[in-house]
This record gives C-alpha cells, sequence and structure tokens, in this order.
C-alpha cells in the first residue's frame, strides 16, 4: 500500500517541486503577470498567454518547456541522451521534446512570427496621424537612445551579440527584440522576450516615472492646439487616400536601400498598411492580416515565449542582467526622445509638449494613450493623443531600423 | 573588454546617425509625396454630405434601439426623452 501511495506520489509534480522548490517562484512569477494581463489590463492580448505558458512550463513531467539548448545547439533528451536540435526533424522534436518545442522551433527559431506580427500591426496602423505632424516624428529616432545606451554598458558584462540583444529593448517592440534576438543571441530569448513584453505592459507605470524625472509642470502644460494655432502649419492635404496608399511603398523602398536587414520587419510592417489603405480591392487579405493570421500568431507568440521561461532559464545571473539592463534601456530610451524635445523647444518657436518625445518608444497605441492621460492631469483640455501617434508611429520604424543596424554590424 | 566600448561606441554613433537619417529621408519623401500628390493627384471624393432639415427624425426603430441599450445599460435607472440627430 506504502508503495503505490509512493509511486502515486513520484507521479504527481509534487515530488518534483519538493525536490526544487524553485518551481514555486516561477509559478509566482507567472501568477503576477496573470494579475497585470487580467485584473490591471496591460496588454492582455500578449501578457496572458506569455504568463499562461510561462505556467504550463514549470509543471515537471508536463513536457510543455521549451529545452535549454547549449551554445552548439545539443539538448538534453528525457532519456538522458544529448542530440543536437538543428539534426532533428520537426516531427521527431515533436516526439522527443514535445508539443511546446514544435512550436517554438518551427514558428519562433526560424523568425517566421515576428514578421507575421509586425504585417498585423501595418494593418491596423493609421499613418495618418504621423503624416499631419510630420515634423515631430523625428523624435522616434530619439527615442532609440536607451538601445545604444545600453549597448555601451551592457557589453562589459556581456557578449557584443548579446549585449545587443538586451539593448534592443529599449526599443519598446516586443516583434522587434525577439527578432534581433533570434539572429544575435538566441539562448537568451525567454528572458528577453518576456523583459521587453513585460516593460511594454508596464508603460503606465514606467513612463509617468520618466516623465516626473524630467519634466516640469510648465512642459508638461505646453498645449500642441493652441502652438497650431499660433503657428499654423502651411502644409494641406488635397487628397489622404492617395497619400497613405503611396506611403508604405515609398517608406519600404527608402529603408530597403539603407537598411536591407530591416526589410524582413518594416517591409511586412508597410504590406500590412498597404493592404489596408487600398480599401475594398484588398479587403480580405486585410481582415486574414488584421485578425485571424494576427490574432494566431499572438497566440502561438505568446505562449511559446511563456514557454522558454523554465525553471533552468530563469534563475540566473543572466536573466537578471537581462531584467535590470533591459528597464534601462527602456527607461534611457524615453528619457532621449524627452530630452530631444527639450532641445527642440531650446531652437524652436513652435513649442513641444515633451510627452511627444517620450512616446518616441514604439509600444503602440499605449504609449499615447499614457501621454494623453499625463497631459490632460495638467490641463483637461491639452488632448495630445494625435501628436504623440506621430512619434509613436515613426517609433516603430525607428526601432526596426535600430534592430537592423545590430544584426548587420553584429550578425 | 575595451575593444568591445570602442564596437559599442561605434554602433552608438553609427546606429543614432542611420535612424536619425533613415526618419529625416522618410519626413522628406512624405513632404515631397504630399506635394506631388496635391499637384497631380485630384482631390480626394468626399460623400456629398446628407442634408439634414431643421426638424429631422430619428427613424423609430433606431430610437427604439437607443432606448433599449440606455434602459439596460443603466438597469432601468435612466429613460431617454429626446434624441436629436447631430
Amino acid at each position: 500500500m506504502e508503495q503505490i501511495l509512493q509511486k502515486i506520489y513520484n507521479m504527481t509534480a509534487f515530488s518534483a517541486i519538493a525536490e526544487n522548490p524553485s518551481f514555486l517562484i516561477m509559478y509566482a512569477l507567472a501568477f503576477v503577470l496573470l494579475y497585470l494581463g487580467i485584473k490591471k489590463k496591460y496588454e492582455p492580448l500578449l501578457l496572458i498567454p506569455i504568463a499562461f505558458g510561462v505556467l504550463i512550463a514549470n509543471f515537471p513531467g508536463g513536457d510543455m518547456g521549451v529545452s535549454a539548448v547549449d551554445g552548439n545547439g545539443m539538448v538534453k533528451l528525457a532519456d538522458g541522451t544529448m542530440k543536437c536540435i538543428w539534426d532533428m526533424s520537426l516531427p521527431s522534436i515533436a516526439h522527443d521534446l514535445g508539443l511546446m518545442n514544435f512550436i517554438y522551433y518551427m514558428l519562433i527559431k526560424t523568425g517566421f512570427i515576428p514578421p507575421i506580427i509586425f504585417m498585423g500591426v501595418g494593418a491596423l496602423t493609421d499613418f495618418g496621424p504621423m503624416l499631419r505632424n510630420l515634423k515631430l516624428a523625428i523624435f522616434g529616432a530619439g527615442a532609440q537612445f536607451g538601445i545604444f545606451a545600453v549597448l555601451l554598458v551592457a557589453c562589459n558584462f556581456f557578449t557584443m551579440k548579446e549585449s545587443a540583444s538586451l539593448a534592443i529593448i529599449g526599443g519598446a517592440d516586443g516583434p522587434t527584440a525577439i527578432f534581433t534576438t533570434i539572429k544575435l543571441a538566441p539562448h537568451l530569448l525567454g528572458p528577453i522576450a518576456i523583459a521587453a513584453y513585460s516593460y511594454m505592459a508596464l508603460v503606465p507605470v514606467i513612463v509617468p516615472l520618466v516623465v516626473r524625472l524630467l519634466c516640469t509642470e510648465k512642459e508638461l502644460k505646453i498645449n500642441m492646439k493652441e502652438q497650431d494655432k499660433l503657428y499654423p502649419s502651411k502644409t494641406e492635404f488635397k487628397n489622404m487616400r492617395v497619400l497613405k496608399i503611396i506611403f508604405p511603398i515609398a517608406t519600404t523602398t527608402i529603408v530597403a536601400l539603407i537598411v536591407p536587414s530591416a526589410v524582413p520587419l518594416v517591409g511586412m510592417l508597410m504590406f500590412g498598411n498597404l493592404i489596408k489603405e487600398i480599401g475594398s480591392d484588398t479587403g480580405r487579405l486585410f481582415d486574414a492580416a488584421s485578425n485571424s493570421i494576427m490574432n494566431a500568431a499572438t497566440i502561438f507568440l505568446g505562449l511559446s515565449v511563456g514557454a522558454t521561461m523554465t525553471v533552468d532559464a530563469f534563475l540566473n545571473w543572466t536573466t537578471i542582467g537581462i531584467v535590470v539592463g533591459g528597464f534601462f534601456a527602456f527607461g534611457l530610451s524615453i528619457a532621449g526622445g524627452i530630452l530631444l524635445a527639450k532641445l527642440f523647444n531650446l531652437f524652436s518657436k513652435k513649442k513641444v509638449n515633451p510627452l511627444i518625445g517620450a512616446t518616441g518608444l514604439s509600444a503602440v497605441p499605449m504609449a499615447s494613450r499614457v501621454a494623453n492621460e499625463i497631459a490632460l492631469k495638467y490641463d483637461p483640455r491639452n488632448h495630445v493623443l494625435n501628436y504623440c501617434m506621430s512619434s509613436n508611429i515613426s517609433g516603430v520604424i525607428g526601432s526596426a531600423v535600430a534592430a537592423g543596424i545590430l544584426i548587420s554590424f553584429l550578425g | 573588454m575595451d575593444e568591445n566600448i570602442t564596437e559599442a561606441l561605434k554602433l552608438m554613433l553609427v546606429g543614432m546617425a542611420t535612424v536619425f537619417a533613415v526618419l529625416y529621408l522618410i519626413i522628406g519623401a512624405s513632404n515631397l509625396l504630399i506635394a506631388f500628390v496635391n499637384r497631380f493627384v485630384g482631390e480626394d471624393e468626399k460623400p456629398a454630405p446628407k442634408a439634414q432639415s431643421q426638424g429631422a427624425t430619428i427613424n423609430p426603430a433606431v430610437s427604439q434601439a437607443i432606448s433599449q441599450a440606455v434602459n439596460i445599460a443603466t438597469g432601468g435607472k435612466a429613460k431617454v426623452d429626446n434624441i436629436k440627430p447631430l
């Protein structure tokens, strides 16, 4: 009887958890992320699949965690033997390592999902606010400062490729961070993706924090509509529809000529946008890109990225370094945008609310929404959303270009 | 270590310069595009605004749907007295 009870105990996850209580830390992490996603509604479409992926990956015996692979691609199988993952076919990965490894190696490790997500983001993005406020788009460049600043510090502790993958968290763009990490330091994909998406989810906390540190009340009260009345724009738009159709084609061409390695991201972003702007003729493609394909890609990305966060992969100094470095990259990017806006105000008659600089990091549209709420707190008539969207959208292009540069130089 | 810092500094300079250059080019190209479209492409065909008389009325079915929606949303606490088209 005792033997049977012992066997039952060994069959359950309790025995392994009792042997290695670190699993409890992972459950706590999963519950915190689930709480942020469900209750606080921080990026729930991403955070909830990621958090659930973390949860199911950490039940011993469940085989839902993505197996850790060493620098030579060697992975430990259930029977204890080592095998090179690159010599394994997809069916044998599914058979030997479980369903989550199959999804991960087929969709994520190949770099397939990030451009697909970018296509969906493009299909959901309206470049109208950027075209109407073109000058403000330059703040999307200033807000990439955190990427390169953290690269400079991180290279003292990590290899250059690892540092670049960590630093790209400052771009505040999940798919870009994943795409860059797959190319440069695939072994760090789990913690980097988690850090990137967690900080994106925490935009409502981080942006106000940095803004409070760097901006005065007077600056935050700069009313953009009043500035527009004082210094009206001379640009008129006779045919916005045609403009919006040509814009993604022109942008793809410019980026492709200067930074070809950014084309998988920017090209797909602009393709998604093009099929949206053409209208009814490509309505079915737009519907697929923005709904079914985007939603399926988000589910697979979230779950499998979450599943990379196993006890072995997460609870180590490298991950802690990534979490800390990622936070600074994120904060410095926001600061870079704010400081560029302040610099702009020194030389321009037409003042810019520094919140528009703060939204130069990608995180569309949450960063703009948060900035708008901050502006309304100081002046209930000061709606800056449309202005922030300009720098926010250009930040997506900026971070993809920054990723392209890192991949070109270090890949 | 020093080599890494030198390379990171180079990357910082090249990276920031390229990001600024690309976004400036996009801004410049967009300005050219706006000028081109304004000059060579006709004005956007906007649907003619629907004429609305002063005493325009709301379709009774729409009015009933709005009343029911308000009723459900407020748990019967609010009542719709008047609906005016904007």
